[in-house]
């Protein structure tokens, strides 16, 4: 589905619900929202993003990043070959994208692999209250403040897992969808 | 230190399933991560055991609510005995899966989803909160729905829509339930509804009607007798590895679920409840095994026999007697053995022969000698010959029968034993002792590497028996196991105390 308006709207609302669905997942431990909702909203913009662009973009997009780099010369000092590599794919990436010297690495980020960090940050914020002798999930708070965030604690932790795992779900039913 | 106890048969299988999908792509990881998930399992199900034996019923309150308005996870004997056979038969169907399951299933997500699946199976049986076991039964079907659509062949999908859509009905009547419970009483704790319900204020028609709810929904679930037609449609689809689990466990985590909830919470009219139960018990084994009789498939067989031994749970729920109860606690345990173990055999001999129909089949004796004989002390103890494990379920159902005057019910399950000695001696006979039909003779060549993985696919089945024969020769500690916690389901005041620290 290609029409030009959404394509167009979809670059401004992209930001804006990412940002709202964050705000919905840090707001949830006493108000309405929290990672599950938060996790729905951010998958919006993905999946609008694939309805315009199909999910081949999407994953050019968002989930993959090309990494360029040559192997280290046999006598170049280690700290210099890795400031080079981090000059490389920092600031000037686009024009070593056409280097001949240069060769491409790309690491993609599947669903899948959202999904279970999701998981693993949920079940894992679950057994800190084991592993000090409490129930599972017993909540441990942390004495400081964060401006805006509040007080970091252990279910911050899985509000973070839920919202991570609703957007890899999200994800992969909509690529598995999209490519029938 | 019980904390930890009661929440590692739930946390392990659910950190091995995360570990698997971190390992998606390396099916050869996936399968160590399973097995040492499994082997954890087993241990920790086993100190659970130990201590639940030693200190009473144990409780957990997740995330430090107390009892009544958090979730409280509660391991008595009966669900500690369940959350270690459902490893032990985890344990089984993983070193199976390894070589008698195709590498695309594999591939598929098999490996965390069977996980979660037992992960559901423990959080089904240590759950002590009406919503919780509903989530837990979800979970089930979910893994259970995604398992036996695996692989997308016609018989399978057409097998996996007939198993969720009567499936999600039992839900509905379950979740019907829980919300006329959580109307009437204002509480879905079980230990706090098992004190509301023997209070005189409660509405006692309104909680049978509520408990008919419970009944019709894990009455699909566990395949009872006007509801279990799904189970012979969809149990012989899967590949065996799966079809093994599901109908080694599943209608028997129904099954707890039943005696858990009458035995502690509706027990105010048992003047209608023991006289339906115990038609409908007698009903379920003679339905169940004139199925069973007249099938001719391995596998279908099996599946009848599967909602047959159903009834031999239901009747000593019917019984309602210490002893009786203990008879269905042994039964349970007997039976998810047995039946998965009969599973397993019969993909056993499918590996080798290439189908699960009794016609084609013939001459296992001859080739495989030593599986027959794991074949014969599996399905003896299924019929309930002794010494095997099957006959002491049998004979404390029995004896309990006695001990109050029902002669019909007892009479029915006997004649019922005799009808599964016949289908377990067709099998027997079609299948090992038959001379094997006119064949190909290139099929019978075995290379060395199919011996190995024939070798391989022995190894669960003699787990199995292992146990299957512990359980049955050495019978004293698992019976006086099953009489307290027997003594556990029916004292609800050691339950109620225990969750509510009175």
């Amino acid at each position: 589905m290609k029409t030009v308006i959404l394509a167009v709207a979809i670059r401004i609302l992209i930001p804006i619900f990412i940002i709202f669905s964050v705000y919905t997942l840090f707001r949830g431990h006493n108000h309405p929202g929290g990672g599950f909702i938060g996790g729905l909203i951010g998958a919006i913009a993905f999946v609008f993003h694939t309805m315009t662009h199909g999910p081949q973009q999407t994953v050019d997009t968002f989930l993959k990043i090309n990494l360029y780099g040559y192997p280290r010369q046999p006598n170049q000092s280690r700290s210099l070959y890795l400031m080079r590599m981090m000059r490389v794919n920092v600031w000037r990436r686009r024009k070593m994208a056409h280097h001949p010297e240069i060769k491409e690495r790309m690491i993609r980020v599947e669903p899948i692999y959202i999904i279970a960090t999701g998981l693993l940050l949920a079940a894992g914020s679950g057994v800190v209250g084991l592993v000090f002798g409490q129930p599972f999930m017993h909540a441990y708070w942390a004495d400081f403040y964060i401006p805006i965030i509040g007080k970091p604690g252990t279910p911050i932790l899985f509000d973070i897992g839920v919202y991570l795992l609703v957007i890899g779900v999200v994800l992969k039913i909509t690529f598995v969808m999209s490519e029938e | 230190m019980n904390h930890l106890l009661i929440m590692l048969p739930l946390l392990i299988p659910l950190f091995g399933a995360i570990l698997s999908l971190f390992s998606w792509r390396y099916v050869r990881a996936q399968q160590v991560i399973g097995i040492l998930a499994q082997a954890c399992m087993l241990i920790a199900s086993f100190l659970l055991l130990f201590d639940v034996n030693d200190n009473g019923i144990r409780t957990t309150q997740v995330g430090s609510w107390p009892a009544p308005f958090g979730i409280s996870l509660v391991a008595d004997l009966f669900s500690s005995m369940m959350v270690i056979t459902s490893s032990i038969i985890g344990m089984a169907i993983y070193l199976f899966s390894i070589k008698g399951l195709d590498k695309a299933r594999q591939t598929f997500g098999y490996y965390p989803v069977l996980l979660i699946l037992q992960m559901g199976v423990s959080g089904a049986c240590l759950t002590g909160d009406l919503f919780n076991l509903f989530v837990w039964f979800e979970v089930l079907l979910i893994c259970c729905f995604v398992l036996i659509a695996l692989g997308g062949t016609k018989p399978q999908l057409e097998g996996a829509i007939k198993y969720v859509t009567i499936n999600f009905l039992a839900s509905g009547f379950l979740l019907t339930g829980i919300g006329v419970v959580y109307g009437i009483l204002g509480s879905l704790n079980l230990a706090e509804l098992a004190v509301l319900v023997r209070t005189p204020v409660s509405h006692p028609a309104l909680i049978t009607m509520a408990g008919m709810f419970f009944l019709i929904a894990f009455g699909i679930k566990a395949a009872i007798f006007p509801l279990f037609f799904w189970l012979p449609a969809s149990y012989h689809t899967p590949p065996i590895a799966i079809s093994a689990f599901i109908a080694g466990m599943l209608t028997k985590v129904g099954m707890y679920a039943l005696i858990r909830l009458f035995t502690l919470v509706f027990v105010t009219d048992q003047e209608l409840t023991i006289p339906l139960f115990t038609v409908l018990a007698g009903f379920t084994m003679v339905i169940g095994v004139f199925g069973a009789a007249s099938q001719n498939d391995f596998r279908k067989i099996l599946s009848f026999h599967i909602v047959s031994q159903i009834g031999y749970m239901l009747m000593g729920l019917a019984l309602f007697t210490p002893l009786a109860i203990a008879g269905s606690v042994y039964f349970i345990i007997h039976n998810i053995l047995v039946k998965t173990n009969l599973f397993l055999i019969s993909g056993v001999v499918a590996h080798n022969r290439g189908t699960f129909a009794l016609k084609k089949l013939g001459g296992v004796y001859l080739q495989h000698p030593f599986l027959s004989v794991l074949f014969f002390i599996s399905a003896f103890s299924l019929a309930g010959i002794p010494p095997f494990s099957g006959f002491w379920g049998k004979f404390m159902l029995a004896k309990a029968g006695f001990e109050i005057d029902s002669f019909v019910i007892v009479l029915v399950s006997l004649a019922v034993s005799l009808i599964t000695i016949f289908s377990m001696t067709k099998i027997w006979n079609e299948v090992f002792w038959k001379n094997k039909p006119e064949t190909d003779p290139l099929d019978d060549v075995v290379t060395a590497r199919e011996k190995k993985d024939n070798r391989l696919l022995h190894l669960p089945v003699l787990f199995l028996v292992l146990f299957i024969l512990f359980i049955g020769v050495y019978a004293e500690p698992v019976v006086s196991m099953a009489q307290l916690a027997a003594e556990q389901l029916l004292n609800s005041e050691l339950y109620i105390n225990a969750v509510l620290k009175k």
